[in-house]
């Protein structure tokens, strides 16, 4: 209990570390640029309006206002996809000062995740002016979106960890994560809809991909505007804590032979 | 409240080393599967045990890989113990590396606040000190640029004003200073200083020894992985340099015997371990080349050689004192061994009577009973006037012609006759040209403003010269050139010219000495260290009392006896030990015809007073070897 106490304090202590990392980041990703944080909501409507010609008419018939359908799905999976990314290099790429100083290791793999989700939060805001321009309903349970967030946060934090803390030791993960990446990609209903899968694609899915659960309740109160069934919401939650759980353990395991490996 | 700051209990840090670095999972699983997966254990640090109390400031010392850096970076927690215990009590601040962590493409405002960050520092309490941090680093005019622009002096300046703004109870140095100006340098030793001062501890780690010395009350001896010492640093610190030097030289020896066991060909032969072969070789060898020296005499050192006969350091070969003006020479000397400050004052005794060297006021005074310059000046003027010599035809006319009849008969005549064996009116003229006077109370036989004589003796600085030098003694070169003519590629030979040359053109003269040595069983003999005698009747020239050229040794270690020497002139025939060359025509023409052979001799350097038939005094000789040395290793055009 002590030991969590400490933890919390640590965390707690850290807090105007993680706010100066997460501000780096942004503030490095548009420094210099024109447009400047307007990119952040210009370049997902872009890819989106690319994407959306591509696929309309390939496997959008029969998708009511395909765009949003489409960028519901993509807006969540981007971001797991940067956060983790992000969080796998966080203690490799901050290797010269750990080497250095001491400081707790996780606050690095904690900031990247927390930084691509501010990404995630203008995405939310590009999100709302792709509604507007295609006339999208909106619901009131829009207002709901930070529960699936919080979720799919905690989610990308989780395999943030046991990523970064796998990285330190094998390096090839990058390019074995980005591979595993690119097939989750698709087996996420995000350019298509679930139904029209063969039952037992769907079954599989359904089982074993936790992206499924956090897509499917953002578009239930984003897209369909009702509130998401049991099974996907608390699935969510508990696929979400259960990575979690497996995370700070695989990172707290490894964590003090990071410096003999960076 | 514990009363030590940084508690270390049998401390040990594993590392596990791959055998081969492997960082991936391709080769993991390969060598997983070949069973190549092989790990060593290296313990970095072990049986560490350490209390350092608060206030104390510790140095760590030790070589490269010795485990210094490994034990700071526990201590601030950077690492982890794989056994035993580190325990710390207060806030630390490590300057392991400063600016570690400063991201180049933020500005060093932003870097400001992010460094302080990393440090455990809440945004709240760097924006109170912003301002201090800014002012101690002194980049005001550069706040908004990106770092990566920044000088790596102006980054240490900027990380060490941020790792210092709190005065932390612990501070950990790690190397960090040696970057930056001199004037930053002053500035963050003061800052560590004022820390000192106001209770912080202090952990300080430099390969400086003497900027541990002087910051640290405290050592710790690090070698591989263990205590090898701890104590006061002065103790601690000496000790470890001294180890340092001992291994330095062992490693030097191995390699000479290496070189030596596979008969690998010198770069240079040096014939003659006299000054200028040890110096030529000690110059050559620090330029890198590998020099083997060779004497056909049994010790090393030529005529400079001092025997130690009874605790007293005895000139084998005649009386060897240093003096130059040269202050380059006089500095190089003086690296090389200490001199004491013997000042020679010989006297010389005519009859019984006793007069100071060289000519001065004091002989002036003794002989003619007066006291002023001018007195003396005038005397000797009239002597000379009533002389009535306009063409000097031999050296008895000459010296009459420069000092005057009481001068020349009582300190002159004699002792030239002696010297030269034969009556001053058969002696050329041109032997002597000058004969300085001095008019005033001065006894110092030398106008140099430096002399000295090593403590200690000669042979021990020669040593010290050819240390590291490998030394063949009894040695023939024109054997060792016939038996190994393909040891060397080139040589330095300090013999006689003729000689090499086979006497070819015939004999070049030398005036020679010998020397009667005698223990004498007196604590002090004649009260002076030479002592002239200028009457043709008494055999000998001069004699030589050798304690008096050491009065410090005398003092430290009285003794009832003593050691003279009797110096005696010989006539010099082909075989006999060459001393002085006779530079007169006849000599100087044959050596120039010497000479003109030597020069086509390109893999040989002739020098000395031999080799260069031409009398060196000893710092003339060091001078000369060092400037052929350099001329031979300059990058020919």
């Amino acid at each position: 209990m002590d030991l969590l106490k400490y933890r919390v304090k640590t965390l707690f202590k850290y807090q105007d570390l993680i706010k100066e990392l997460v501000v780096r980041d942004l503030k490095l990703k548009y420094r210099r640029s024109f447009l400047g944080y307007l990119w952040s909501i210009l370049n997902p409507l872009l890819i989106m309006i690319v994407l959306s010609i591509v696929f309309m008419n390939l496997l959008g018939k029969g998708i009511e206002n395909y765009p949003v359908y489409l960028f519901t799905g993509r807006l969540l999976f981007d971001f797991m996809k940067s956060g983790t990314t992000n969080a796998m290099k966080s203690v490799t790429g901050n290797a010269s000062l750990i080497r250095k100083v001491y400081v707790p290791k996780y606050i690095f793999t904690l900031s990247k995740v927390t930084s691509c989700m501010m990404d995630l939060v203008f995405s939310i805001g590009a999100l709302v002016i792709l509604m507007l321009v295609t006339g999208a309903p909106f619901y009131w349970q829009f207002l709901l979106t930070p529960l699936v967030i919080i979720q799919i946060y905690l989610f990308s934090c989780g395999l943030g960890f046991f990523l970064a803390q796998l990285n330190v030791f094998f390096r090839d993960i990058q390019y074995i994560y980005s591979a595993v990446l690119t097939a989750w990609m698709y087996l996420t209903p995000i350019i298509y809809q679930i139904e029209r899968m063969s039952p037992k694609v769907q079954f599989f899915i359904k089982a074993f991909n936790p992206m499924y659960y956090y897509v499917a309740q953002f578009r239930d109160l984003v897209y369909y505007g009702r509130f998401p069934g049991p099974r996907i919401f608390w699935g969510g939650w508990v696929m979400a804590v259960i990575m979690l759980i497996i995370g700070i353990w695989s990172f707290q395991r490894s964590k003090d032979k990071f410096i003999l490996y960076i | 409240m514990s009363k030590y700051a940084v508690e270390v209990e049998n401390l040990k840090i594993r590392f596990n080393l791959a055998s081969e670095k492997v960082d991936n999972l391709k080769e993991y699983a390969i060598k997983l599967v070949k069973h190549e997966l092989m790990f060593q254990e290296f313990l970095a640090l072990q049986d560490i045990n350490l209390k350092i109390k608060k206030g104390e400031s510790w140095g760590l010392v030790g070589a490269n890989g010795s485990g210094k850096s490994t034990l700071l970076k526990t201590i601030s927690g950077i690492l982890k113990p794989y056994e035993g215990s580190v325990k710390v009590n207060g806030k630390i601040a490590p300057l392991i590396e400063l600016g570690a962590g400063f991201d180049p493409n933020l500005t060093a405002r932003e870097n400001i606040f992010l460094n302080g960050l990393v440090l455990g520092h809440s945004r709240k309490f760097m924006e109170e000190h912003f301002d201090e941090i800014v002012e101690f680093a002194n980049l005001n005019n550069f706040l908004d640029s990106p770092i990566k622009n920044f000088s790596s002096g102006m980054k240490a300046r900027l990380g060490f004003a941020v790792a210092t703004i709190v005065n932390p109870d612990i501070l950990i140095v790690d190397e960090v200073l040696e970057v930056g100006d001199m004037r930053f340098r002053r500035r963050c030793n003061e800052r560590m200083q004022q820390m000192l001062s106001g209770g912080t501890t202090l952990l300080y780690v430099s390969h400086n020894i003497d900027s541990v010395k002087n910051l640290c009350e405290n050592a710790v001896w690090l070698d591989q992985g263990r205590v090898r010492m701890t104590g006061d640093s002065q103790t601690v610190c000496e000790a470890y340099k001294e180890e340092q030097e001992r291994l330095t030289r062992q490693k030097k020896l191995e390699k000479r015997e290496k070189l030596r066991r596979e008969g690998k060909p010198y770069d240079y032969l040096i014939v003659g371990a006299g000054l200028y072969g040890a110096v030529a070789a000690r110059e050559l060898t620090r330029q890198g080349k590998r020099c083997l020296v060779i004497d056909k005499r049994s010790h090393i050192g030529g005529n400079v050689y001092t025997e130690n006969m009874d605790g007293i350091q005895v000139h084998k070969y005649g009386a060897h004192i240093f003096h130059t003006s040269d202050q380059e020479i006089w500095k190089y000397v003086n690296k090389l061994t200490e001199f004491n400050n013997y000042i020679n004052s010989p006297v010389a005794v005519y009859g019984d009577e006793l007069y100071n060297l060289p000519f001065n006021m004091n002989t002036f005074s003794k002989m003619w009973g007066i006291k002023k310059p001018g007195e003396a000046k005038k005397k000797i003027a009239e002597q000379i006037a009533d002389l009535h010599i306009t063409e000097p035809k031999n050296l008895e006319e000459q010296a009459l012609s420069l000092v005057g009849t009481d001068v020349y008969e009582k300190l002159i005549k004699g002792y030239t006759e002696k010297q030269w064996g034969r009556d001053c009116k058969e002696l050329p003229p041109f032997i002597i040209r000058r004969l300085p006077l001095r008019f005033t109370y001065d006894n110092n036989y030398f106008n140099d403003r430096y002399q000295g004589i090593p403590v200690g003796g000669y042979t021990q600085m020669v040593e010290k010269l050819l240390e590291n030098i490998d030394v063949l003694l009894d040695t023939d070169y024109f054997e060792y050139r016939k038996e190994n003519p393909n040891m060397f590629k080139k040589t330095v030979y300090t013999g006689m010219i003729d000689e090499y040359f086979d006497y070819c053109y015939g004999h070049l003269e030398y005036r020679t000495v010998c020397f009667e040595t005698e223990r004498v069983e007196e604590d002090n003999y004649q009260g002076n260290a030479v002592v002239n005698y200028t009457e043709r009747r008494v055999p000998y020239t001069r004699i030589i009392e050798h304690k008096h050229f050491e009065p410090e040794e005398e003092k430290e270690n009285p003794k009832d006896y003593t050691y003279i020497s009797r110096e005696y002139s010989a006539e010099w025939e082909p075989g006999a030990e060459p001393y002085y060359p006779v530079n007169d025509e006849k000599n100087n023409a044959l050596y120039e015809k010497y000479r003109a052979l030597a020069e086509k001799e390109k893999n040989v350097i002739f020098g000395g007073r031999l080799g260069q038939y031409k009398y060196y005094d000893m710092d003339k000789v060091i001078g000369a070897a060092i400037a052929a040395v350099r001329k031979e290793v300059e990058p020919k055009l």
